[in-house]
């Protein structure tokens, strides 16, 4: 994993957005996370003694801006695309509903000729 | 499935048999469909199939109806139209800004310095803009020296020089992006033409249920023509289909397809379905065909403006000025040629003046050592002589405006490519051929965009308090 954030050290900021926008445009659920735990990491280290590190950040800061643009884009259209697949769902789970209504008329029909 | 529905009077034993052997065929048929399905594992837009089952009519024997058992009717492919639209549109979009993107940077490249390099090129008119201005500020120190004359009109020379070159690259590049949007039209019109036969086929072989195969073959056309223009599709009766442009242009009916043809408009391809010009259509409705339109008709003529823009207020303003002044030789006349209109400035703009004792450095009425004309041309370039800009500014923001764009298009194709890869995947879980189920499909896409939405957050939380502290000295 990138160390980011460690004292001294280019936290790479940058380079982690690039990766995450990779990482959910392939849909890699498990680095997104990593790199989810790495954020926090960084940003727990900034809220304690930070104003030195957030002075090495502020460089690579302005050149992950771009990129910060694109990961933005990037997640916006998977917010799309989950909603679309969740409507998706609901429309299969409603035909499903509709097909155990179709099964419960055969029952009765099937009763009904049975019964005969 | 109506006929479960009704009854059969007949009361033989052999219905009884019929029963079970119907139920054995249908096992079977449903072990093909699965056989199929490994068969078909590698075939490329192979939608993975599930058998149907119809229950049989029942059976009635001694006025009692028994239950006739299951048939195997066909198999449906497990294909969802909504998913593949809006895998489809996206792959549109993801089309349009790629192609546009490829020529936006052909668009950049042009107007790039090369650092280093002595070869004049479009890159270079930025600079050129401020030698030329201050070849006039040389000038002034002495104004009758002849290799200082000799400068404003090396200067003037490299300026046109550029900027005549860059109209005639960019027009090329037209040109050639025309040739590139005419070459789809071919590939549209073969597969119009094959999802047209191919809805003929669907409705006649399975009217009523998925085609399975045929409507692989079908949306493989669909997703072939997403990549090359701007769709929409309507589900038709008896499983048909209608493909219009985005803009409502039928391109198939059913059986039919509309073959798209090309006519020159104005220098330029335009497109026609039938008699009705669609050009614009295409242009905004996506696909490679709407991303070449895009940088053909508006990036490339907007750059071609900015540039005639720059020529025709540089010259204009170099040539007026010089022509009230007074020259060594008497005659003040045209550094530059003089545009007749701002259109096509860029492409004829020429220093016609070829004896350097014409420049008239000394003021009207003046005597040939006087420099004040040569201070107000100088001054030139501090004046807003272009669309109210200074000729140096209005070229650098010319410039950051193309590269905003670029950086623009630049996003969009990234963010619409990854919002194909993610549906490719959802769609392969769905209707391809493999373990993966629609469940764990889906639970991947949430994880991933929750995972990658705390990402975001904290990442901008960050960058907002380091902001915050006071650095924002360092952040443009």
């Amino acid at each position: 994993m990138q160390q980011i954030g460690a004292r001294g050290v280019n936290p790479g900021l940058k380079q982690l957005v690039i990766e995450a926008s990779r990482a959910l445009a392939r849909l890699d659920a498990d680095r997104l996370e990593e790199l989810a735990q790495s954020c926090r990491a960084l940003s727990r280290e900034l809220a304690g003694d930070g104003d030195r590190d957030k002075r090495l950040l502020s460089v690579s800061i302005s050149e992950a801006e771009s990129e910060m643009a694109v990961f933005e884009r990037v997640l916006q259209v998977t917010r799309a695309n989950v909603s679309v697949m969740k409507r998706l769902r609901e429309l299969r789970e409603g035909k499903l509903e509709y097909r155990e209504e179709q099964s419960v008329g055969w029952l009765e029909g099937d009763r009904r000729h049975g019964d005969n | 499935m109506d006929g479960w529905r009704g009854t059969v009077a007949m009361g033989t034993i052999s219905s009884a048999f019929n029963v079970i052997s119907g139920a054995l065929d249908a096992d079977q048929s449903a072990l093909n469909v699965v056989a199929n399905n490994v068969a078909n594992a590698n075939t490329t837009g192979y939608t993975e199939e599930v058998p149907n089952w119809q229950q049989n009519q029942p059976i009635v024997i001694n006025g009692v109806s028994y239950g006739a058992g299951v048939t195997e009717t066909g198999a449906t492919s497990v294909r969802d139209r909504v998913l593949t639209e809006r895998l489809d549109q996206q792959q549109q979009l993801a089309s349009a800004s790629g192609s546009r993107l490829q020529a936006l940077n052909t668009l950049q490249a042009l107007f790039t310095p090369d650092t280093g390099s002595t070869t004049a090129t479009a890159g270079d008119i930025g600079s050129d803009i401020t030698g030329f201005f201050s070849s006039f500020s040389s000038l002034e120190a002495n104004p009758t020296d002849n290799a200082l004359r000799q400068d404003v009109l090396s200067t003037a020379g490299t300026l046109a020089g550029d900027v005549s070159n860059a109209a005639a690259s960019l027009n090329a590049q037209r040109s050639a992006l025309d040739q590139e949007a005419t070459g789809v039209t071919s590939q549209v019109n073969a597969l119009t033409g094959s999802i047209a036969q191919l809805n003929l086929q669907i409705q006649s072989a399975s009217p009523n249920a998925d085609a399975g195969t045929l409507e692989d073959q079908r949306q493989q056309d669909i997703g072939q023509l997403s990549k090359l223009i701007g769709i929409n599709q309507v589900t038709t009766e008896n499983n048909g289909l209608s493909i219009t442009t985005t803009s409502g242009q039928m391109l198939v009916s059913e059986g039919s397809s509309v073959q798209l043809s090309t006519g020159m408009v104005g220098g330029v391809s335009d497109f026609f379905a039938g008699s009705t010009n669609i050009t614009s259509q295409l242009a905004t409705g996506g696909g490679s065909l709407g991303g070449y339109l895009t940088a053909r008709d508006q990036d490339i003529p907007n750059a071609l403006t900015s540039l005639d823009q720059l020529a025709y207020g540089v010259s204009t303003q170099v040539n007026t000025l010089n022509s009230s002044g007074t020259s060594l030789s008497g005659t003040a006349g045209n550094i530059f040629s003089a545009p007749v209109q701002q259109a096509g400035s860029a492409s004829t703009m020429s220093v016609v003046m070829t004896d350097p004792d014409q420049i008239a450095a000394a003021g009207s009425g003046q005597g040939t050592g006087d420099n004040s004309n040569a201070i107000s041309m100088a001054a030139l370039a501090n004046r807003s002589i272009v669309n109210g800009q200074t000729p140096s500014n209005y070229y650098s923001n010319f410039i950051t405006t193309l590269g905003s764009t670029v950086s623009q298009v630049q996003t969009e194709n990234t963010a619409q490519t990854a919002s194909v890869t993610q549906l490719q995947t959802q769609n392969d879980a769905l209707s391809g051929v493999n373990l993966n189920n629609e469940a764990s499909s889906m639970t991947l896409l949430e994880r991933s965009y929750q995972a990658a939405s705390q990402v975001f957050t904290m990442i901008n939380t960050i960058m907002n308090s380091v902001l915050n502290l006071g650095t924002q000295t360092t952040v443009s």
